[in-house]
C-alpha cells in the first residue's frame, strides 16, 4: 500500500446533503498535503473525519494500513490545530502545552522538561505563565502549534491555522511551519482556502469543489497543468478558450479556435469540443512569431498594475489577457502585435 | 443512529432526568393538586358509595324509592372513618343546614337497628320526609363539581341546574379580577411611560453614563423585593419621609394619604417592576445601529418625526415584551399590595391567600388559582412568541 | 433645551429607583422606636434586637439553613440539567427548557396553594425539608439559566482540542468543561441563595412557625407592628444580596473574559 493515511471511498452526508462525495485520498508519511477549496467545499469535514470528530457515512479511513474509522478522537494520536486555536482559556500557556503529555501519563519531571524545551523552540518561554487571553494572535497561534506538536503525534492536522493573522505574520508563520515540517519530518494535513499559502507550503495540493476532489498534484502541476476548468480558474488567473479538436496525438493535439489552429498539450480525441487554459504570464508579446503558437493580435486595453501591466488582446473572436513586465516596453492601445505561446502552456481541460 | 449518538442521548437524558423528576413531583404535581382541589368534591361519595349508586335511578322529585333508604342505612351503619364521616356531614350541612343533627341521629339509629335495610327513616327523624334533604344528598354525591369554578366567576347553578349569576351582594370575585387587571394595567402604563424614555436615554448615552443608568436599574432588581416594599412602606407612611419633606417645604399642610391606598400600591409596584420594562427595551435598542438617528435626520426627518418613524418602531418589540412581562408579573403580585395597599386594593392573589390560609377553603383557592395560572401562562406564551426566548430578564 | 429635559428626567428616574432603597438604610441606626427622619441619635440597638430577640435570631438562622439547603439542591439539579440540555441529541430540549423556567413564571401564590395542599398530603408541611424543597423549585430556573449561559460560552473546539490531545470524554469534562462552567454554577448558586433569602409567599404557605425565615419575619413585622428592626434586617439583606450580586457579576465578567479568547 505505502500510503500512511488513506481515505477509501469516503462519503459524508449531513441529512440529505452530501458534503464529501466518494473521496479517495492517499497521504504519504512525512508529506505536507494541503486541502484547498472554496468555502463550504467540505475541507473541515474531511479533517474532522480524520481527527475522529465526525463519522463517515460510508467508506473507510486507514492509518498505517489499520482502519481507524471507529476509533475515538482521543486514541488517534493526531495533533489538531483549530482555526481559532481552541486554547484552554483557564490554563496557562505551560499548562496548555503540558496537557497532552499529562494525558499520556508522562512523569511530572519529564513533562516540565519537555514543555520547557518546546516553548523554547518557539520562543514562548517568557510567556509560559500567562493565560491565553493575555497573548497576541500570533503568540496564541504558536502555543496552539506547540501544544499539537509536543506529544509527538503521527500526524498534524491544521484547519486554516493562519486565517486570523495579518498578512505579515501569516507569511512569517508559513515559513515557520514549513521549517518545522522539514526539520521534524512531520506528516501535515493543512486546510486553507488561500491558494498562495497552499502553493508555497505544500508537497501536494488537493483541490476540492463541492465535496469532490478536482485534482491532487504538486503545486507546479496544479498551477501549470490544471486538469479541470474549476482548478484553472480557482488557482491563479487564466484565459479560457473554447475550441474543437481537429487532430490528436500522444499528449498533444491541434485545436481549432475560430479561424486559428492551436497546438496544445493534453490527451483528447478528435472532434470533441474542449476548453483550453492559458496563463497570462505565458503569453509572449512581440513583433514576430516566437513559438509554435502565434496569433496576430490588437492591444484592446492596457491596465497598470505597478510591477506589471495587464494587456487585453484581441484576435478575431478570441480575447486574451496577457501579463507584460514593465521592462518589456510600452504597448499602447491599438498596437498590432504577435502573441506567442508554447503548446505545453496551453492545456486542455476536462469538460 | 450510531452507537455513539445513542450513548450521547442516554447520557443527556440521565442528566436532565433528576430535575425533570424533581419538578414533576414538586412543581407540576402540586399545581395539579391545586387544580383538582377545585373540582373534586368526593367527601360524600366516599362515605355513601351505595347510596350514590342507588340514587342514580331517582329523578330527584318527591321522595326516593325504598332501595335508596336501604343503601343509605347500610352506608351509615358501616361508616367507620369518623373523619371522613365528619367531612361528609360538613359538606352536606353547608348545602342544607340541619344535616348535622339529622345525620348524627340517623347514624346512631342505623347502627342500633336489627335490620338496617328496613330502617324507617321518617320514624328516626321527620325531616327525612322532606325531599330537599334527599335532594341535597343527590347533588353532593357526584365526585366532581364545577361549583368552585363557577363561584370564582361569580356564577352558580340554580335549583334547576342551569348556570345563573350570583346575587350582587355575594359577588366579589369579578370585582377583584377587574381590580387586578386595572392595577396591573396602571402599573404597566406607568412603567412604559417611564421605562421607554429611560431605556432610550440609556441606549443613547455612552460609556460611564450608560453604565450608571443601567446600574440604577439593576440595583433595585438585585435588591430584595421585601426590602423595596419595606422601604416604600416607610417612605409613604403618614409620618414618612415624603410627607415630612413636603410638609417642611410648605407644599402641603396636612399629610397626603399615600399608604394603604391605590396610589401607594401603584407607586411601589412601578418601582419594583420598572426594571422589567427597561431591560427588554434597552436590549432591543442597543442592537439598533448607532448612526440610524443621524441617518434619519440626514434624510430630512426632524427629531420628532425621526422618533416616531424610526426609533419608536424599532423599540416596539422591546416595549411589547416589557409590557407583557410587567403585566404578567403584576397580576400575580401579593406582597406589595398586602403591605402597602388598603382593603380595596387587594388583588386576586390576596383573595387566594385568604381562602387558602384564612379559611382552608381549598376548592375556592384552587379555582381562583387556576384562573390566575391560566391567564399568566397565556401571557407567557405570547411573551415567549414575541421575544423568541423564554427567559426573563434579570436572571 | 431637549438635552436639559433629558438630564432632569434621567436624574428623576434614577432617584426614584435608588433613593427609596438608600433612604431606608440610615433608619436602621436610629435610637428612636419610630421609623422617621430626622434621626434623633444613632445607635445599634436595633441590630442588637435582631440578634438577641428570639424570633429574629431564629429567623436569621432559618434563612441560612433553608437558603443553604435550597441552594445546594437547586444548584446540583440545575447544573446537571443544564449539562444535559447542552447535548444536541436531546429530544424535546426546547420543551424541557421551558419547563425548567416555568417556576419563575407561575404566580407565587398559585404555587403556594398547590405546594401547601401537596406537602400536607406528603406530611412535609411545616418541616425543613418541605420548605427547602419548595424554595429549591423557585431557585432552579436561575441555576439553569446561569449554567446554560456559561456552557454556551464554551467554544466546542476547545473540547475537541482536548480530545485530540488524548483526553477521553470523562477527562474532557473534568479538566475542561467543568472548570469553564464553574463561574456559571457559582453565579447560579448565588442567585439561588438570594432568591431563597427573599422568598416570602411560598414560605407563608408551607412553613410552620419553626421555619419562619427572615423575609417572612420581616413581612409579618411590617404588617403587624413595624419597628426599626425591620430597617436593620433590610440593611442586612441589602448588604447581603449586593455582596452576592457583586460576586456573581465579578464571576460572570471573569468567565466572559476567559471564554472570549479571540
Ligand atoms: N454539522 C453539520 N451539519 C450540517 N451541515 C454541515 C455540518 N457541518 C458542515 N456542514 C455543511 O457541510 C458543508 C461543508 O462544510 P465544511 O465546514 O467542511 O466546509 P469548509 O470547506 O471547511 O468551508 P470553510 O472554508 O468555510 O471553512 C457546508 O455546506 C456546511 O454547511
Ligand atoms: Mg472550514
Amino acid at each position: 500500500m505505502g500510503a500512511f493515511i488513506a481515505f477509501q471511498d469516503v462519503t459524508k452526508n449531513f441529512g440529505a446533503v452530501t458534503v464529501v462525495d466518494r473521496l479517495d485520498l492517499q497521504i504519504a508519511k512525512g508529506e505536507f498535503l494541503s486541502l484547498l477549496g472554496p468555502s463550504g467545499s467540505g475541507k473541515t469535514t474531511i479533517l474532522m473525519m480524520l481527527a475522529g470528530f465526525e463519522r463517515p457515512t460510508s467508506g473507510a479511513i486507514l492509518l498505517a494500513d489499520k482502519p481507524i474509522t471507529h476509533l475515538p478522537p482521543h486514541r488517534r494520536q493526531m495533533g489538531v490545530v483549530f482555526q481559532n486555536y481552541a486554547l484552554f482559556p483557564h490554563m496557562t500557556v505551560a499548562e496548555n502545552v503540558a496537557f497532552p503529555l499529562e494525558m499520556q501519563r508522562v512523569p511530572r519531571a519529564e513533562i516540565t522538561r519537555r514543555v520547557e524545551r518546546a516553548l523554547d523552540m518557539v520562543r514562548l518561554s517568557p510567556l509560559k505563565d500567562r493565560k491565553p487571553s493575555q497573548l497576541s494572535g500570533g503568540q496564541q497561534q504558536r502555543v496552539a502549534l506547540t501544544r499539537a506538536l509536543v506529544f509527538e503525534p503521527d500526524v498534524i492536522l491544521m484547519d486554516e491555522p493562519l486565517g486570523a493573522l495579518d498578512k505579515q505574520l501569516r507569511e512569517h508563520m508559513q515559513l515557520e511551519i514549513r521549517d518545522l515540517h522539514r526539520r521534524l519530518g512531520l506528516t501535515i494535513v493543512f486546510v486553507t482556502h488561500d491558494q498562495s499559502e497552499a502553493l508555497t507550503m505544500s508537497d501536494r495540493i488537493a483541490v476540492f469543489n463541492a465535496g469532490k476532489v478536482e485534482q491532487i498534484d504538486t503545486p507546479q502541476a496544479v498551477y501549470d497543468r490544471p486538469r479541470t476548468r474549476f482548478v484553472a480558474e480557482f488557482i491563479g488567473e487564466t484565459n479560457l478558450v473554447e475550441g474543437k479538436v481537429v487532430e490528436a496525438g500522444a499528449q498533444q493535439a491541434v485545436v481549432r479556435v475560430g479561424e486559428t489552429a492551436l497546438n496544445v498539450s493534453g490527451e483528447v480525441s478528435p472532434g470533441r469540443d474542449v476548453s483550453l487554459s492559458l496563463r497570462p504570464e505565458r503569453i509572449r508579446l512581440g513583433k514576430e512569431p516566437a513559438a509554435a503558437n502565434a496569433l496576430n493580435v490588437t492591444v484592446a486595453d492596457c491596465i497598470y498594475h505597478g510591477d506589471h501591466m495587464r494587456l487585453v488582446l484581441k484576435s478575431g473572436t478570441i480575447e486574451l489577457v496577457a501579463r507584460a513586465e514593465r521592462l518589456a516596453g510600452d504597448w499602447a492601445v491599438g498596437t498590432e502585435a504577435v502573441a506567442s505561446f508554447d503548446p505545453q502552456d496551453c492545456t486542455v481541460l476536462a469538460s | 443512529m450510531s452507537r455513539a449518538s445513542v450513548r450521547d442521548r442516554s447520557r443527556a437524558f440521565a442528566l436532565v432526568a433528576p430535575l425533570v423528576l424533581f419538578l414533576a413531583l414538586f412543581f407540576v404535581w402540586p399545581l395539579w393538586t391545586m387544580v383538582t382541589a377545585s373540582v373534586v368534591d368526593d367527601a360524600v361519595t366516599k362515605v355513601l358509595p351505595r347510596t350514590a349508586v342507588a340514587m342514580a335511578d331517582w329523578d330527584g322529585s318527591d321522595l326516593p324509592p325504598p332501595a335508596v333508604h336501604g343503601a343509605l342505612a347500610e352506608d351509615l351503619r358501616t361508616a367507620q372513618d369518623q373523619q371522613a364521616l365528619g367531612e361528609a356531614v360538613r359538606r352536606l350541612n353547608s348545602a342544607v343546614s340541619g344535616f348535622r343533627t339529622l345525620l348524627t341521629r340517623t347514624v346512631t339509629a342505623a347502627r342500633e337497628a336489627p335490620d338496617p335495610a328496613a330502617l324507617d327513616f321518617a320514624a328516626v327523624d321527620p325531616r327525612w320526609n322532606e325531599p330537599r334533604f334527599w335532594r341535597a344528598i343527590k347533588e353532593a354525591v357526584p365526585p366532581y363539581t364545577d361549583r368552585n369554578l363557577l363561584a370564582a366567576l361569580d356564577l352558580r347553578r340554580d335549583a334547576g341546574g342551569s348556570i345563573v349569576a350570583e346575587e350582587p351582594g355575594a359577588a366579589a370575585n369579578r370585582i377583584i379580577m377587574l381590580r387586578t387587571f386595572v392595577i396591573a394595567g396602571s402599573v404597566t402604563l406607568a412603567c412604559a411611560a417611564i421605562g421607554l424614555p429611560y431605556a432610550m436615554l440609556a441606549a443613547a448615552a455612552g460609556g460611564v453614563m450608560r453604565a450608571l443608568l443601567l446600574l440604577a436599574v439593576l440595583v433595585p432588581l438585585w435588591t430584595s423585593l421585601l426590602v423595596r416594599t419595606a422601604a416604600w412602606f416607610i417612605l409613604l407612611q403618614q409620618e414618612g419621609l415624603i410627607n415630612r419633606t413636603l410638609g417642611s417645604l410648605g407644599i402641603i399642610d396636612a399629610p397626603l394619604p399615600l399608604i394603604f391606598n391605590r396610589l401607594g400600591v401603584i407607586i411601589a409596584m412601578t418601582h419594583v417592576l420598572l426594571p422589567f420594562m427597561v431591560l427588554p427595551i434597552y436590549s432591543v435598542l442597543i442592537a439598533v445601529p448607532r448612526n440610524l438617528m443621524p441617518a434619519a435626520a440626514s434624510l430630512g426627518a426632524g427629531p420628532i418625526r425621526a422618533f416616531w418613524r424610526v426609533l419608536l418602531p424599532l423599540a416596539m418589540p422591546g416595549l411589547m415584551s416589557g409590557c407583557l412581562l410587567v403585566f404578567m408579573v403584576a397580576i400575580g403580585y401579593y406582597i406589595t399590595p398586602a403591605l402597602v395597599g388598603g382593603a380595596n386594593d387587594q388583588m386576586i392573589s390576596s383573595v387566594i391567600a385568604f381562602y387558602a390560609l384564612g379559611t382552608a377553603n381549598w376548592g375556592m383557592a384552587g379555582a381562583l388559582g387556576l384562573i390566575l395560572l391560566a391567564v399568566t401562562l397565556l401571557l407567557y406564551l405570547v411573551y415567549g412568541r414575541l421575544s423568541r426566548s423564554p427567559q426573563l430578564p434579570g436572571a | 433645551m431637549l438635552r436639559a429635559l433629558q438630564i432632569v428626567f434621567g436624574i428623576l428616574v434614577v432617584a426614584f429607583l435608588i433613593l427609596p432603597i438608600i433612604a431606608i438604610l440610615p433608619l436602621a441606626f436610629t435610637s428612636s422606636v419610630f421609623l422617621t427622619y430626622p434621626i434623633p441619635a444613632y445607635s445599634l440597638r436595633w441590630f442588637e434586637e435582631l440578634v438577641s430577640a428570639d424570633v429574629w435570631r431564629l429567623s436569621i438562622v432559618n434563612s441560612l439553613i433553608i437558603g443553604g439547603g435550597a441552594t445546594v439542591l437547586s444548584t446540583v439539579l440545575g447544573t446537571l440539567a443544564a449539562l444535559g440540555l447542552r447535548a444536541s441529541s436531546l429530544p424535546f430540549a426546547g420543551l424541557l427548557r421551558t419547563l425548567f423556567l416555568l417556576p419563575m413564571v407561575v404566580p407565587a401564590v398559585v404555587l403556594g396553594v398547590g405546594m401547601q395542599i401537596f406537602l400536607v398530603r406528603l406530611g412535609l408541611a411545616s418541616t425543613y425539608p418541605g420548605v427547602i424543597i419548595a424554595h429549591a423549585v423557585l431557585c432552579v430556573p436561575f441555576v439553569v439559566v446561569s449554567v446554560s449561559a456559561a456552557l454556551q460560552g464554551i467554544d466546542p473546539a476547545v473540547e475537541k482540542a482536548a480530545m485530540s490531545l488524548g483526553a477521553p470524554p470523562v477527562t474532557v469534562f473534568r479538566r475542561v468543561t467543568l472548570p469553564l462552567a464553574v463561574p456559571g454554577v457559582v453565579s447560579g448558586a448565588v442567585f439561588a441563595f438570594a432568591t431563597s433569602l427573599d422568598e416570602v409567599v411560598i414560605t407563608l404557605f408551607v412553613a410552620g412557625p419553626n421555619q419562619r425565615t427572615l423575609a417572612r419575619q420581616m413581612f409579618s413585622s411590617i404588617r403587624e407592628n413595624i419597628s426599626p428592626t425591620v430597617a436593620a434586617a433590610a440593611l442586612l439583606l441589602i448588604v447581603g444580596t449586593l455582596c452576592l450580586a457583586a460576586l456573581a457579576a465579578l464571576l460572570r465578567r471573569r468567565e466572559k473574559r476567559a471564554v472570549a479568547v479571540p
